[in-house]
């Protein structure tokens, strides 16, 4: 294991506080033309750009019309240490912290697409509990906060298309604990579904295509 | 600009962020960074007293309250923060029949408000909403925006109803007991924080009467509770199967 002096650390806290006193409109006013430059050299290599090319590494999500102030916020919690992921922290030393509202508009600015179902047979599953949630278990329908289409909004993330890798994996992670960067909501949305039930969500938003991201400005 | 390698051995560990790097660097700054990395439940509905409790006092005045009806709300504002509200109690405010969502659209701004604060501060105990109705994640401008949003929407008339089998008795209950409160067309009274009745689940009105009658519902009104304690579950199902298909249309 790489022994880690911890001045690092506090130098991005310092940052975050720093940044956090910067209006977060100022934050995310993101030129995607500046952010397709920087973007190239160090984010398209995992998450392409076209939403058919699969990522070389597993688990990767899909980020194509995404809303830009979800993925400013993203990058500045990896920042942060408020959300973790080995891969997402190093390359973050090649962002500074005025490049995330250029890369976000950059990939919001992209056309998203049909994500892969790999597994049909529980889409209808998927379906009923994204619409209709599951009332025994005080379940919300997902489509409540992620849009009947799973186009997500100026709040919530755009779901449509994402891999479901990923998504089993990000609810994995709400459900043990290890991501925390969400208030709560999807912790305790986690823990009342069960893994078919996850499983099957995450068919269910692969299927989906979304609206366009006419939302591209800031939060 | 760096481009981190790929290879392992270059790859940052995880576990570095939540490893205490504290007695190296001890800074309050390093120490919220890794508390926020290893809370990982969270917090549970707080609890206040209610009925239970002998020196309950119903809707007594507390500082969330009075600011958020101090508030000037804002309805789109409102409608964007009821996205958290929206996978239970659906996007027109209907709530489920099915389900013991309450119907919402066309609530007093007062009573939604108050209830809202009542999960909140744990004087009334719903574990399965307080998640999404938490102070860290509506503030108490929200809670009173989303009021007004809902207060602003039409009400839905395809409530659930009753079996339609004591009406007329159900009628003779609530006008004897419980409309000098709710009012004559179960339109309640947004003043004094009285809910509207008309036009709610037939489900919700009989669960929610039950519980209190029976002293569960911690936050309810001493005066209804005394109103209905003699009632059978046959007459408030019968007064809840009346209110259940009031109409709303004039309200």
């Amino acid at each position: 294991m790489r022994s880690h002096s911890p001045f690092p650390i506090v130098l991005a806290v310092i940052g975050a506080l720093a940044a956090s006193a910067i209006p977060v409109s100022a934050l995310s006013r993101g030129d995607p033309a500046i952010g397709e430059t920087i973007a190239q050299q160090v984010c398209v290599a995992c998450h392409a750009p076209d939403h058919r090319i699969p990522s070389p590494i597993p688990k990767t999500p899909v980020l194509a019309g995404q809303h830009e102030g979800y993925l400013v916020k993203q990058l500045r919690d990896y920042r942060d240490g408020k959300r973790s992921s080995g891969l997402m922290l190093g390359f973050l030393d090649g962002l500074e912290a005025e490049d995330f509202p250029h890369v976000a508009a950059y990939f919001a600015s992209l056309p998203p697409g049909p994500g892969v179902v790999t597994d049909p047979s529980l889409l209808e599953l998927g379906r009923e509990l994204y619409l209709d949630g599951n009332p025994e278990r005080g379940l919300p329908a997902c489509a409540g906060c992620h849009g009947d289409e799973g186009e997500g909004s100026r709040r919530f993330p755009r779901l449509a298309g994402q891999n479901v890798d990923y998504t089993v994996e990000q609810m994995r992670r709400y459900a043990t604990g290890e991501r925390t960067n969400d208030r709560g909501l999807m912790q305790t949305v986690a823990d009342r579904m069960d893994e078919q039930d996850i499983l099957a969500v995450a068919q269910f938003v692969a299927s989906l295509v979304g609206e366009d991201n006419e939302e591209t400005a800031s939060p | 600009m760096k481009h981190q390698s790929l290879h392992e051995g270059a790859r940052p560990d995880p576990r570095s962020w939540s490893r205490p790097v504290t007695p190296r660097m001890p800074s309050l700054l390093v120490l919220a960074c890794w508390a926020a990395v290893v809370v990982a439940e969270p917090l549970p509905q707080p609890h206040a007293p209610g009925i239970e409790s002998p020196d309950y006092v119903w809707n007594a005045p507390n500082e969330e309250q009075l600011r958020a009806l101090a508030h000037e709300a804002d309805p789109v504002n409102g409608e964007l923060a009821y996205a958290v509200c929206r996978g239970c109690h659906r996007a027109d405010g209907a709530g489920r029949g099915d389900a013991l969502y309450p119907q919402l659209a066309g609530q007093h701004a007062t009573v939604l408000i108050k209830q809202m604060v009542d999960v909140r501060t744990g004087r009334r105990d719903n574990p399965k909403m307080h998640p999404f109705v938490a102070e860290w994640v509506v503030s108490t401008e929200d809670v009173a925006d989303i009021a007004a949003y809902l207060a602003s929407l039409p009400i839905p008339t395809n409530n659930l109803k009753g079996p339609g089998e004591q009406l007329a008795q159900g009628r003779i209950l609530y006008e004897r007991d419980c409309a000098i409160c709710h009012g004559g067309q179960g339109e309640g009274d947004a003043e004094e924080f009285y809910p509207r009745v008309a036009g709610q689940h037939y489900s919700y009105l009989d669960q929610e009467s039950r519980l209190i009658r029976d002293r569960g519902r911690r936050n309810a009104n001493p005066e209804m509770v005394k109103a209905i304690a003699g009632y059978s579950d046959a007459e408030i199902a019968a007064v809840s199967d009346y209110l259940s298909r009031l109409p709303t249309d004039a309200q």
